[in-house]
């Protein structure tokens, strides 16, 4: 919402400085996105007729124009589409530099023809953005006169109006507003305007069939009006308020419905059949095409105006509350007006709009809330404005159907504003600040006031509402600053996987954020699962579905930086499938220890796994892989992994496929589970005893994993195996063909007391005839 | 005799040599042990006069080859700590370091600051029904008000969330009063992309319901938030806006020094306000006040850090993120 810092002087008179009325308007919840200095046309530019308009030979569009300044004729060639004999319109001479052309206008020849200033567009002059055609002047403005002296400079601020306020949609709720919260008084433009009289007959007929979709209509009618440029002072406000000036009539509706808030309509009652208007739902299929030549096909949920049509029924002719029609919309031939103010459901508009795609001034007040009282004042302004600007006759009648608004009451105590702001706000200010708003308020009671709200706020229903009024009036900065007083203990547990990330990080690896949103094909790519979820309202289709799993995301993130040596990185967050889950996702790629003078260090399958026990030891819980294939990982280095015994997850070496469609070479991917559980800690004495060690080579087919070698060993060892490890895995050389040399390292050790040798030797006598029972051979050693 | 041991223990170049020269002079065959056994032909008198004479010279070759011993053991000391140097201004083995994302780190030291106040942190789903998002936090169907966040929808009729506010209704669904929590997670906004826009966004929230809790007890939160940050000095500013689910509802802003232009001046953060008593009534609550507020992490971080623009987060570029380890 823009407003004139000089438009509003004209509601308050005493207005304070345009620097505290900028300061004021956000402590009152008005936020003010900027002050603009919206500029004056440039010196040099006047009031030209233009008295002749010669087509140019041999130009499809330019013409040869006499315009007339009051003193001199000059030639001037002209390529607007809108130019025309006798019209008013804003000649900038040579020298002069056109501010939205950036260019100066100099004499010169066009197609042979003196040109000796430029008939200017209101863009080329930087008044406002239209560009289409000349601006165009009514007979107030006089020849020769600098434009400048209509047109000053002045400072506009721009306000960003909350939805629950659609009472300050307006100068009149923007300026009742400031002026209650400055102590001011305030004039209301159309206070002492007179009234017209709903009983007498105008000779229109309005039939309201649906009163939910419409509360209140109402027509005036203006008979004599002749449609023309508005003066320069009512383009201006337009062109301040960001609106395009059209004609008179059409200017003045939308004047006021900036200037009080009210939007309204007018039709050229000569094309409304018997003059007759019936407000009705639409019927299915039924199309009405607007002013802006949109045709638009309706559903029984919107509100339509319509008049008779020659068939018996009834036809469109303008989309409720939304748009106009362009049938009965005014045109420079218009010479009977009927003024249309009225009431819709807000749901309904709001829908309606979003329907069809049409935003507009109206729609957007009409949805929010505009005060349903206000119909015959805001007609009788218009209508007033109209026989004004555009000599019309008012009709003394006026066609009103529907009902005022009954006004909310709400019990309010004024002990409340302290009890929730901590603010002590004196009772006498209270009440003055509700009644300078508008509220009406009855004491009923020292702590019980019946506050009854004014027509034009929505956003009253209940004691909070109240007490924002009170607490906005009395400044928010008079808050003070205290601790609430209260008895909870937190909890205090780590909801966000603090300290795994923190431990992630020791690892080495580097925390990354990816995007949730992804698409089918980039899933594909990752050999991911497909989507589960879909957004109904992407920005595009690579940004279409929810992901499945994290590490495509760390893909792309390995992709983004290939120029890197090698990259480790990790991710902590949702994938969405049947249900939302938490994950973690591990990727490595390259160099893990960076080469330098010395010898760098690629990841390789066992540095990954180690990290993850390292991980593992330092939550202290178990960590086991087990065999196990999925889509993405490499079918040879693929597993489950095993963390505290309960399957997470996978790990493994990338998918070479997968790899190669993000230009990567060999990567290492973990996708795990959250949370990942910590071990429990408990104290156990350590034994004192030494321990027997006996080394063991064992010969067995290179499909036997270790895992299953181990838990051979395991099961014959007996209580006392403390201890098993590899230390060594050999195939080649020495070692029959199809077959790997494995060799064990066992540590034994009894709680109280030393082991024989005799009895580690027989420990390992077992599990030699286990093995060779196997089929295995054992190595000499 | 002397004077050969001495100078053969002098110019020994080594501990076997020095050991030979010990055997050869104070050995069971020694010299000097020789010497002894010659004793035994001499007058009482003489002998021990001789004795004396020679045990002097014993100890004399003894001091000798013990100090020449420390001196050829401290050589070799020392000679063994030259060999050992190393030019310690190469470069060390080039571990990747690891670190945090920005993000987090921001959200960690938020934590901190309301842990420390006694708040818990909690976390929510980011895949929300719309009941959760908008109307419990009264915002009905077709309010205006809806307008104010862009939504995503999925498929199913769920909505992405537009804020972490959605978590207040769960947390209240589940817990009693009184408490008082914070929650991080990401949000989503279908708004055009451009430098300070994004799709996805964190948002840090917090809740407060009590007895009577009250406006001044949250701008007392905010400012004790903004202490944590900017540090003491700063302050904090109420104004009034609007956001559905808060009456009164406020923006709130910080008092701050800019880091680039060093100016001091207000930094708009976020929406606040008093919980609106049809969000209590969604949940059951009766008898209680509480106060809201939530704003945008990557906002904060851009506005703090000098980033130009919020796409940085999340492409993931190690020249970016590397800037950021992990020491905020």
């Amino acid at each position: 919402m823009n407003v004139p810092y000089a438009w509003l002087k004209e509601f308050i008179p005493n207005l304070p400085a345009l620097e505290v009325v900028a300061d004021t308007f956000p402590q009152m919840g008005l936020g003010v996105e900027a002050v603009h200095l919206m500029p004056a046309p440039p010196q040099g530019v006047v009031i030209g007729l233009v008295e002749t308009v010669t087509p140019i030979k041999g130009s499809d569009h330019l013409k040869a124009c006499t315009v007339f300044d009051g003193e001199t004729r000059y030639s001037v060639v002209c390529g607007a589409p809108n130019v025309r004999q006798g019209m008013r319109s804003a000649l900038a001479k040579p020298g002069v530099l056109l501010p939205g052309a950036g260019f100066t206008v100099e004499k010169r020849k066009m197609m042979g023809v003196a040109s000796e200033g430029v008939l200017c567009s209101p863009k080329e002059l930087a008044l406002y953005d239209y560009g289409g055609g000349l601006i165009v002047f009514g007979d107030d403005a006089e020849l020769g006169q600098e434009l400048a002296s209509y047109w000053p400079e002045e400072f506009v601020l721009e306000l960003e109006i909350t939805p629950n306020r659609a009472d300050a949609f307006s100068m009149l709720g923007v300026a009742r507003d400031l002026a209650a919260k400055l102590g001011l008084d305030y004039q209301h433009p159309a206070e002492a305007i007179l009234l017209p009289d709903p009983d007498l007959d105008d000779g229109i007929t309005v039939k309201l069939e649906d009163e939910q979709g419409c509360p209140r209509f109402s027509l005036r009618r203006i008979d004599n009006v002749t449609v023309k440029p508005s003066p320069i002072w009512l383009q201006r406000r337009l062109a301040q308020l960001g609106l395009r000036p059209r004609n008179n009539i059409v200017d003045i509706t939308n004047f006021v419905t900036f200037e009080l808030g009210h939007p309204s309509h007018a039709y050229d009652l000569d094309h409304i059949v018997d003059k007759t208007i019936v407000v009705r739902r639409a019927h299915e299929g039924e199309k009405v095409i607007t002013l802006t030549e949109q045709e638009v096909e309706l559903v029984p949920e919107d509100m339509v105006i319509t008049m008779p049509d020659n068939l018996g029924g009834t036809t469109p002719i303008g989309l409720a509350g939304v748009i106009g029609g362009l049938h009965d919309s005014i045109n420079p031939d218009t010479t009977s007006v009927a003024l249309e103010l009225a009431h819709w459901d807000p749901v309904m508009i709001r829908k309606t709009a979003k329907r069809h795609g049409i935003a507009t001034d109206a729609h957007y007040r009409f949805e929010r809330g505009v005060d349903q009282n206000l119909p015959p004042l805001a007609s009788a302004r218009a209508s007033a404005l109209i026989a004004d600007l555009a000599g019309g006759t008012l009709h003394l009648g006026f066609t009103d159907v529907g009902k005022e608004k009954a006004l909310p009451q709400i019990g309010f105590r004024p002990s409340r504003v302290a009890f929730l702001t901590s603010m002590d706000v004196p009772l006498v200010l209270q009440q003055r600040y509700l009644e300078a708003l508008g509220f009406k308020v009855e004491l009923q009671a020292d702590d019980n006031w019946l506050v009854t709200a004014p027509s034009w706020r929505f956003d009253m229903a209940i004691e909070e509402d109240l007490i924002e009024e009170v607490a906005r009036m009395y400044g928010y900065e008079h808050v003070a600053e205290t601790v609430p007083d209260m008895h909870f203990v937190p909890e205090g547990y780590d909801s966000t996987h603090r300290q795994l990330r923190n431990l992630l990080m020791g690892l080495g690896l580097q925390e990354a954020l990816t995007y949730v949103f992804t698409s089918d094909a980039e899933l594909a790519r990752a050999n991911a699962p497909v989507a589960v979820v879909k957004l109904a309202n992407p920005q595009g289709v690579e940004r279409s579905v929810l992901r499945t799993a994290l590490y495509p995301g760390l893909l792309e993130a390995a992709r983004t930086n290939h120029h890197q040596t090698g990259v480790a990185f990790f991710e902590i967050g949702r994938i969405f499938k049947e249900t939302e889950t938490e994950y973690l996702s591990i990727l490595m790629r390259g160099e893990w220890v960076k080469e330098s003078w010395q010898k760098g260090q690629k990841i390789d399958f066992y540095s990954f796994k180690g990290l993850l026990e390292k991980l593992a030891a330092q939550l202290q819980v178990s960590f086991r892989l087990e065999p196990e294939k999925v889509t993405f990982l490499h079918p040879g280095v693929s597993a489950a992994v095993y963390w505290d015994d309960k399957k997470v997850g996978h790990m493994g070496r990338l998918h070479p496929e997968v790899a190669a469609r993000y230009e990567l070479d060999e990567a290492f991917v973990a996708e795990l589970e959250l949370p990942l559980s910590f071990g429990k800690l408990r104290f156990s004495d350590f034994v004192r005893q030494p321990h027997a060690e006996r080394d063991l080579a064992i010969l067995v087919p290179k499909t036997l994993t270790y895992a299953q070698l181990a838990e051979f060993v395991r099961d014959q060892a007996g209580e006392r195996l403390e201890l098993l490890r590899p230390f060594d895995v050999y195939e080649g050389q020495q070692v029959p063909e199809g077959q790997k040399s494995m060799a064990l390292r066992l540590w034994f050790r009894h709680p109280e007391r030393s082991l024989t040798d005799e009895e580690v030797d027989g420990f390992m006598v077992n599990i030699i005839q286990h093995l060779k029972g196997l089929g295995y051979t054992i190595r000499d050693s | 005799m002397l004077d050969q041991a001495l100078d053969e223990i002098k110019t020994s170049p080594n501990l076997p040599a020095l050991q030979d020269l010990r055997v050869k002079y104070l050995g069971k065959k020694g010299l000097v042990t020789e010497q002894l056994k010659g004793l035994g032909s001499l007058e009482p008198e003489a002998r021990k006069l001789a004795g004396q004479e020679i045990n002097k010279l014993k100890t004399v070759i003894n001091d000798a080859i013990d100090a020449k011993k420390a001196e050829l053991e401290l050589n070799a000391l020392n000679e063994k700590l030259e060999k050992e140097s190393l030019d310690v201004t190469l470069p060390g083995r080039h571990y990747s370091p690891g670190g945090l994302h920005l993000l987090t780190q921001v959200i960690n030291k938020l934590s901190d600051v309301f842990r420390s106040m006694g708040y818990d942190v909690e976390v929510g789903p980011e895949l929300e029904d719309e009941w959760h998002n908008f109307d419990a936090l009264n915002t009905p169907g077709w309010h205006p008000a809806r307008d104010l966040q862009d939504t995503f929808w999925t498929t199913d009729g769920r909505v992405m969330r537009t804020h972490t506010s959605p978590m207040q209704v769960r947390y209240m669904e589940t817990h009693k009063p009184p408490f008082k929590i914070v929650v991080p997670g990401k949000v989503y906004r279908n708004e055009a992309l451009d430098a300070t826009h994004e799709a996805q966004f964190h948002q840090l929230e917090a809740l407060v319901v009590g007895e009577r809790v009250t406006l001044a007890d949250l701008k007392g939160a905010i400012n004790q938030m903004a202490i944590a940050l900017m540090g003491k000095g700063t302050k904090t500013r109420l104004q009034p806006s609007y956001f559905p689910f808060v009456e009164p509802g406020a923006e709130f802003a910080i008092w701050w020094t800019h880091p680039r232009t060093g100016k001091e001046e207000w930094l708009e953060l976020g929406g606040c306000g008093m919980v609106h008593p049809n969000v209590f009534k969604a949940v059951g609550y009766e008898n209680v006040t509480g106060f809201a507020f939530g704003f945008g992490i990557e906002r904060l971080a851009m506005v703090s850090y000098g980033i130009p623009d919020i796409r940085y987060f999340y492409q993931s570029d190690m020249r970016v993120l590397e800037q950021f380890r992990g020491v905020l």
